[in-house]
């Protein structure tokens, strides 16, 4: 099975892939794209573990990434520093929630905090106007926006408080059947 | 560490033989740590002595799945994982080994599901169109690589049950039954032309006659043979008859199997409207769509559902605002639509009558006539699946449905158009075999089958669904040709209002897999009678992905309105199914009804095709005998029947019941939720009367 590699020691590996839902060889292939975004600053012996941050632009450039409408949002949610400068372990945890294995529970937390723009932890009636306008451009009146946001919180607010909790957004998504094919990258 | 005994204790309460789920305890423990973990920040402090219900979570390092469904970020995961291994874990051998055997179990799971996955046939294609083009259009896809391999399995049933022992044991073997009837019906000469022209090999290829007919590929050249020799015993008309009827048998269990996945996440999800705009909102966007046009039409198609939607909605309002009269004149408006569409198919139907009747009329024209004759009820159903459903969406418009409504009704009245013309077809085929039903007339009554036109009634039904595939397949060919390719360039290339207005085509879902339904229904109405229909089918339909796929990536622009894809996979099936039953109606009907052909086939001179079960069941040992005849036995069957009457109860129960606690969580949910709020009220109320006290007692002072 190739152990040839030297860019991760066996026990690294070993860390990356209980952590993970990513495989030895789906790992070594993710560190390659993320090289690729710039190969001068990432050292090729993650042995002694660097430092490295790449910044918000380049991952923002990648084509899994660049058209994407959430592409700030999903960056900033799995940066460590919550600007969009993503580490490889960022870069690692990021495709791993969004792979095809990974759960409904993870993949829905991560959402919530995707669709939460304030960072409040609940998804409130400005979070809901953003989200909508990035999903259709910005081309529903205002009169609709409205509309839509009221039966949004309406359908899946269940503590009546106006606004959406972690509870409420995963009760909601267990009875959505496309979330865990949509919320998907494939990489 | 201290809190280690109480791990180990509780260990042993979870039992982590499961497999892939996970308790629902568990579960449910979960989520409130997740939960009570997201109130504090974005990235949940990971507290090592929290209760012990939450370290027994991570406390098991069993399987690495826990450690990755933690929403940690990567640096705090490898720290738990840390601690985890650094605990030397006392634990009995029985233990251990049952840990170790539930990881390798994991681990070839996981090898297993890596090398299925690189057998999957067209994944990448799949992966692209979905990108590309949304789960509507994929599902499309998805059912017709469904199609493709059942057939294709199907196909291998048949060759190794029927086609390779007859051509292995083609010139051994003895008659099962010894010749009987009259001589007249014994004639069947296909092969009577002697010299042909050259172009005359095509159109018996297009036509299955001539040269095509007497051949593997239908039911007349299969030998009504049984090869006994000291090592081998094969029976050949009973291998036939018992692998069509297996065919169909598995081809249900497959339909239903892959209902079953597709089922199971509609239940999940309660299947209630509800929660339209908040599903849309929140998981519309397709997350690995790629590309800027694909982007933008995606955001098109959102916006488009959501407008959708809300007209719904107003529409709904309107509809209750209506006073009695416009309602009572919306619906004989309704009732006289559907008296119009109903008409129309009626029409269709008596037009494949008489085209049936009229090409059987002149069956023994030559050349392009001939085959033009030949192929004419194949025409008149095709034109009539066209045109029809154009007038049905135009009637549809006129009865003022709601959208979706609308989908629904047209595709509802398609399916009935073309499952039903396929039954007409059939119908007039009986009518001449069996002279109208009526054995005695005077042309039946020799052989109990109209003799002289149809000498070998079999082979003349399968020739008929053969040509029905082939001119399928043909029509799909001139269409991509001549209309598909053209209309892209001419809308490309010619910048005028009109060609604007025509526009791209759009690839509409079910217009296409309706076209699938019938194709398979036709494969499966004729396998009886043309074993090698399934190959066939296989051939075409694998071309028809291509061709599909091709037209999608020049030809197409992506449809504004999407189907929902989980609930249309299921009812693609669900259409299927009918066409199922419409072709096992058929074989049942000509295996214990007609007749077969006395001059051909594997069941010449027996009074019906399924009187050889009978006639190889007495020739069995008498012990096998007995036992079959006691499974058959009212002593077996009744006791077994009100088992698996209890077991079906069983699960009925179970999963009413799972529905009251889920009805019931939800509506406790609810209460929690006021009950905080009213909580939070008297805390703040308490808290104002608090700091009044405190103002009056310093006024005091």
């Amino acid at each position: 099975m190739g152990n040839k590699q030297t860019i991760f020691t066996a026990e690294q590996l070993d860390a990356y892939q209980d952590c993970t839902y990513f495989t030895r060889k789906e790992i070594l292939r993710l560190f390659d794209r993320y090289r690729d975004l710039a190969p001068q600053l990432v050292p090729l012996d993650y042995t002694s573990q660097p430092d490295v941050k790449l910044p918000y632009e380049l991952i923002g450039s990648m084509p899994e990434l660049k058209d994407n409408p959430f592409r700030q949002r999903i960056a900033e949610v799995f940066s460590e520093d919550g600007e969009g400068n993503m580490t490889l372990d960022d870069f690692l945890d990021m495709f791993s929630v969004l792979s095809e294995m990974a759960p409904r529970d993870i993949k829905a937390y991560y959402a919530f905090k995707i669709y939460d723009f304030n960072n409040d932890d609940f998804i409130c009636k400005s979070d809901l106007e953003k989200t909508l306008n990035k999903l259709t451009r910005s081309e529903l009146t205002e009169d609709e926006v409205r509309m839509v946001c009221e039966k949004v919180i309406d359908e899946a607010d269940l503590d009546n408080d106006g606004r959406l909790s972690l509870e409420d957004f995963q009760h909601m998504v267990v009875r959505a059947p496309d979330f865990l094919s949509t919320f998907h990258i494939r990489i | 560490m201290s809190s280690e005994p109480q791990r180990r204790g509780s260990r042993e309460a979870y039992d982590y033989d499961e497999g892939n789920g996970y308790p629902s305890e568990q579960h449910a423990l979960r989520l409130r740590w997740v939960s009570s973990r997201a109130s504090n920040q974005s990235y949940p402090q990971h507290d090592l002595s929290s209760t012990p219900a939450e370290e027994n979570e991570e406390g098991d390092s069993g399987p690495p799945r826990d450690l990755r469904a933690i929403p940690l970020p990567m640096a705090l995961k490898r720290a738990v994982r840390q601690v985890q291994q650094m605990q030397v874990p006392v634990v009995s051998s029985r233990q251990s080994w049952r840990r170790k055997r539930t990881k390798s179990l994991h681990e070839l799971k996981e090898k297993a599901r890596e090398s299925l996955y690189f057998f999957t046939l067209w994944r990448k294609s799949l992966q692209k169109i979905g990108g590309n083009f949304g789960g509507g259009v994929q599902s499309y896809f998805l059912f017709l690589r469904f199609l493709v391999v059942l057939n294709f399995v199907s196909f291998l049933l048949i060759a190794g049950f029927v086609l390779i022992p007859s051509i292995v044991f083609r010139s051994a073997g003895t008659s099962l039954i010894n010749s009987t009837g009259p001589d007249e019906c014994k004639v069947y000469d296909p092969n009577s032309q002697g010299l042909v022209e050259f172009y005359k090999y095509f159109l018996d290829l297009l036509s299955g006659t001539g040269f095509m007919e007497y051949s593997y590929l239908f039911y007349g050249y299969y030998s009504n043979t049984m090869v006994e020799n000291r090592n081998v015993s094969y029976n050949i008309p009973l291998a036939y008859l018992f692998t069509a009827i297996f065919y169909f048998v598995f081809c249900l269990i497959c339909i239903i199997a892959r209902m079953g996945t597709t089922a199971r996440v509609a239940v999940a999800t309660g299947g209630s409207a509800v929660g339209n705009y908040s599903v849309i909102v929140f998981t519309g966007w397709d997350y690995g769509c790629q590309g800027d046009r694909a982007t933008k039409l995606k955001q098109k198609n959102v916006h488009y559902r959501l407008q959708v939607d809300l007209e719904e909605e107003s529409r709904k309002k309107r509809a209750a605002a209506l006073t009695l009269c416009q309602k009572i004149a919306l619906y004989s408006l309704r009732v006289f639509m559907c008296f119009v569409a109903f008409g129309l198919i009626i029409a269709a139907f008596y037009g494949i009558f008489v085209a049936t009747n009229f090409s059987q009329t002149k069956s023994g024209e030559e050349g392009i006539l001939g085959l033009f004759f030949e192929y004419l009820p194949s025409i008149v159903i095709t034109t009539g699946n066209f045109v029809v459903p154009l007038l049905c969406d135009q009637i549809a418009l006129l009865e003022r449905y709601t959208p979706s409504t609308t989908v629904i009704v047209a595709l509802l009245r398609a399916v009935f158009l073309r499952l039903v013309s396929l039954g007409v077809l059939l119908f007039t085929l009986w009518d001449q075999i069996t002279c109208k039903g009526d054995i005695d007339s005077h042309d039946c009554k020799l052989c109990q089958y109209n003799y002289k036109v149809h000498p070998c009634w079999e082979t003349r039904v399968g020739q008929e669904m053969y040509k029905l595939t082939m001119f399928d397949l043909l029509v799909n060919i001139a269409l991509l040709v001549l209309v598909e390719f053209p209309r892209r360039m001419v809308v490309d290339n010619w910048s005028s209002k009109l060609a604007q207005w025509v526009g791209r085509q759009e690839f509409v879902v079910s217009t296409n897999v309706l076209g699938l339904v019938y194709g398979q229904t036709v494969v499966w109405t004729g396998a009886l009678f043309c074993p090698l229909l399934p190959l066939i089918n296989t051939i075409k339909f694998v071309l028809l992905f291509y061709f599909r796929k091709v037209t999608l990536f020049y030809n197409c622009r992506p449809a504004l309105k999407t189907f929902r894809s989980t609930t249309s996979t299921f009812f693609f099936l669900v259409v299927l199914t009918f066409g199922w039953c419409l072709a096992t109606a058929v074989m049942i009907y000509s295996l214990a009804e007609i007749r077969p052909s006395m001059g051909c086939g594997p069941f010449r001179f027996f009074p019906s095709m399924w009187s050889i079960v009978p006639t190889s069941f007495y020739r069995l040992s008498t012990i096998t005998q007995d036992f079959l005849f006691f499974i058959g036995s009212q002593a077996f069957s009744i006791p077994l029947f009100a088992l698996s009457c209890v077991v079906m109860c069983y699960f009925i129960a179970l999963a009413s019941v799972y529905g009251k606690s889920v009805a019931l969580l939800r509506a406790q949910l609810k209460l929690e939720g006021r009950d905080k709020q009213f909580l939070v009220k008297q805390i703040e109320k308490l808290s104002r009367q608090h700091q009044i006290l405190k103002h009056t007692a310093g006024a005091y002072e």
